[in-house]
């Protein structure tokens, strides 16, 4: 006998497991083998009418300019999302991180943007970026002179969601960056310190590598943010515009699901996004496995 | 005590027995804000009135929404049994075919509710020759302008551009006299283009505006089309012209005009309740003129925009005889002529337009004048009577990005092109995905 099983019963275990198969069944396996089958079909609209139409759908993604340049425009807003989220999470815990009078209020006060709803943030950066009456144009206007088209100017409409994009996040990187850099082994970087290397030297050569499974486990979670969930940001600022500039992956599915009716194209979208998302995830588990030094 | 208890048992099967004889109505809309609480407020007054019938209003969200929720729930067997539905999600509506052509089930002695319509109103609603829903909030797009600002710029106040080289020649002046920091703001919305191209007699669709037979071929790539652009471009290029950014953003757009830092704005008429209580806040006199239109084409009118209220198939003939009796009510005479003073929507109803005028109610309240005149005198012809199109919300979509592109520096007949093989291609993949 199993001296090890903590249940009598063979079926037990499978009892109590039960309820979370069920839920994952119904609202995760379900769903997504039914995105998978959509994606085949060339449906009217909200599936009035249903023809099998095997790759075509994939075939209009890949070929279709439009579409190209809406992959595009995710990768580049998912790069840069990624890249200075992290970055600025990181610099921002390490300044908060010091001992330095009021680190409460400053701790405090990254975390905020965080706490905020992603709607709330996308309105105040409407109010703030608007060309003609928002505040900042306003400060520019009276400093420098000039006023710059926000939301009319395609480049600068992408580095306008990016932007929002990353000051909503920072506050997560934040978190978790200082919770790494509080346990941090003290003693290794007091022997530094007393060796007699910079600071410089201190934050590249110990601090930076001691906190790479944080920066591994961020740099995923950073990735699932940037192509899952700044759909808002998209929605309230720019509805993808000036044409189509800012229109990423998560708000094309949407507009081509729910305002155009077109199910099979939107489905087919939502597994390239899956299988891209899937995919990034395993090339980071392969890079960062002979990287990521996890403390014995 | 047992007889007490009979009787009180009794008499608690009976009040649930008489509610049971209520028959209960849904209406969903997409109407949120001021006017939920308006049309809380008539179905209040309905139900008082008809004790048998129970309507139940219910806030969907926006027009798109509500159309995919109706959608959804006829599949599933529990349609609501009136639905606000927009105008361009007329054919759309047709095609799904959850719903009923309700002029085959108006009864005989209400039948001279739909004749009295006025004449455009029908026109865009009658398809095939007859309503298919029943016409409710409309509205056209007309010229707001701040006569204030006019008076600075030595613009005559009472005398708004009634084509596009007056908006450019009253623009020089507003930038001459910097009597306001930008000329004029409409939302970059397909909506205008589809009234200008109108305006001009054009049409948007094959088929007579796919009024005749199913469209087949969307016309961006039009003299019409042309003409819009370039003018817009113009305005654009050299600072008239306003917009936030961001696609159909008509608050953002009445923003920049209240708040003065546009002289004029076009946008829909259903907004004069609104211009006319922010412009006494923000200390400004309001001006409303027609909608200007390119110069040396004849005026042929706007297209009806708003949206209609459809009934659904698959319930009980009482039910939908209840539904019927509702959807009369609440846009007769009486109601029409409220809606209109609530909201500026336009009185659909020759006879409600009978009441305000005996009320000298547009000779007192003039901004909603133009509005309802621009209506009156537009012609009924194909242009007028507005496309009928599948995809709409999507060509809606190329449109938008497509004036962008032209901001941009996209040369116009390029971009017009291309659009119109988008729009094209659009209209094709509905039409095959319709196609039993």
């Amino acid at each position: 006998m199993d001296t090890h099983a903590a249940y009598k019963s063979r079926w037990l275990p499978w009892v109590l497991l039960a309820p979370t198969f069920v839920i994952l069944l119904a609202f995760l396996y379900y769903p997504t083998f039914e995105t998978f089958k959509l994606s085949l079909y060339r449906v009217a609209f909200l599936g009035l009418s249903k023809k099998f139409v095997g790759l075509a759908n994939y075939k209009e993604l890949f070929t279709n300019p439009d579409y190209l340049h809406i992959f595009w425009n995710t990768a580049v807003f998912a790069f840069f999302v990624v890249l200075f989220s992290m970055a600025a999470g990181l610099a921002l815990s390490v300044l908060a991180n010091q001992k330095v009078s009021g680190w409460r209020v400053y701790r405090l006060l990254l975390i905020w943007p965080y706490a905020l709803s992603p709607a709330v943030a996308g309105v105040i950066f409407l109010f703030l970026f608007n060309e003609q009456s928002g505040i900042v144009n306003y400060l520019l206007s009276i400093t420098l002179g000039i006023t710059p088209g926000w939301l009319t100017n395609p480049k600068l409409a992408m580095a306008l969601i990016i932007f929002a994009a990353v000051w909503k996040n920072v506050g997560y990187n934040v978190v978790f960056y200082i919770a790494g850099l509080q346990n941090l082994p003290g003693e290794v970087l007091e022997a530094a310190l007393i060796d007699g290397a910079s600071s410089w030297q201190r934050f590249w050569k110990i601090t930076f590598p001691l906190l790479s499974p944080m920066t591994f486990f961020l740099l995923i979670i950073n990735t699932i943010y940037a192509f899952f969930e700044a759909f808002p940001f998209v929605d309230l600022l720019t509805k993808g515009g000036p044409s189509d500039a800012t229109n990423i992956l998560i708000f094309n599915i949407y507009r081509d699901g729910f305002e155009y009716y077109k199910t099979g194209m939107a489905a087919a979208q939502s597994v390239i996004l899956f299988v891209a998302v899937v995919f990034l995830t395993i090339m980071q588990f392969r890079l960062g496995e002979s990287r990521v030094h996890y403390g014995s | 005590m047992k007889r007490l208890a009979a009787i009180l048992g009794l008499s608690v099967l009976m009040s649930f027995s008489f509610a049971a004889e209520k028959i209960q109505i849904t209406f969903w809309h997409a109407f949120g804000g001021g006017r939920t609480a308006f049309i809380e407020r008539a179905v209040q007054d309905f139900n008082y009135t008809h004790p048998g019938i129970e309507v139940k209003a219910e806030y969907k969200g926006s027009y798109r929404d509500t159309l995919n929720a109706a959608i959804l729930a006829a599949k599933q067997g529990n349609a609501p049994h009136i639905v606000q539905i927009f105008e361009v999600g007329s054919q759309m509506a047709i095609d799904s075919g959850i719903f009923v052509p309700i002029e085959d089930y108006v009864p005989a002695e209400l039948k001279f509710q739909l004749d009295d319509y006025i004449k455009p109103v029908a026109n865009y609603y009658r398809i095939g020759g007859k309503f298919n829903s029943i016409p409710w909030n409309s509205s056209n797009p007309i010229l707001y302008y701040n006569k204030d600002i006019f008076k600075k710029a030595g613009l005559d106040p009472n005398n708004p551009p009634k084509t596009f080289n007056e908006v450019v020649e009253a623009c020089k002046k507003i930038e001459a006299t910097k009597a306001a920091p930008k000329c004029i703001t409409w939302p970059l919305h397909s909506w205008f283009v589809e009234q200008w191209v109108a305006e001009q007699g054009a049409l948007l669709a094959n088929n007579e505006n796919g009024r005749a037979a199913r469209a087949t071929d969307v016309y961006v790539d039009s003299e019409a089309m042309k003409r819009i652009m370039k003018w817009w471009k113009g305005l654009y290029d050299k600072g008239y012209y306003a917009y936030t950014g961001k696609p159909e953003d008509w608050d953002g757009a009445n923003q920049l005009f209240v708040s003065k830092q546009a002289a004029m704005e076009i946008t829909s008429t259903s907004d004069v309740t609104f211009m006319q209580n922010a412009s006494y806040e923000n200390g400004f006199e309001l001006g409303t003129g027609f909608l200007p239109v390119p110069d040396g084409i004849e005026r042929n009118g706007t297209v009806v925009g708003g949206a209609s209220l459809w009934l659904t198939k698959g319930h009980p003939q009482k039910e939908q005889e209840a539904a019927l009796t509702f959807l009369l009510w609440f846009t007769n005479t009486e109601n029409m002529v409220r809606w209109h003073k609530g909201t500026g929507y336009f009185p659909v109803l020759n006879t409600s337009v009978k009441v305000l005028d005996w009320q000298h109610w547009f000779t007192r309240n003039p901004a909603y004048k133009a509005a309802f005149d621009q209506l009156l005198q537009s012609k009924a012809n194909r242009a007028t009577q507005g496309a009928l199109i599948g995809p709409f919300p999507e060509v809606r979509t190329i449109i938008e990005n497509m004036v962008q592109e032209i901001f941009q520096g996209k040369d116009i007949a390029k971009a017009l092109a291309e659009a119109d093989a988008k729009a094209d291609k659009a209209l094709k993949d509905y039409n095959a995905a319709v196609a039993k």
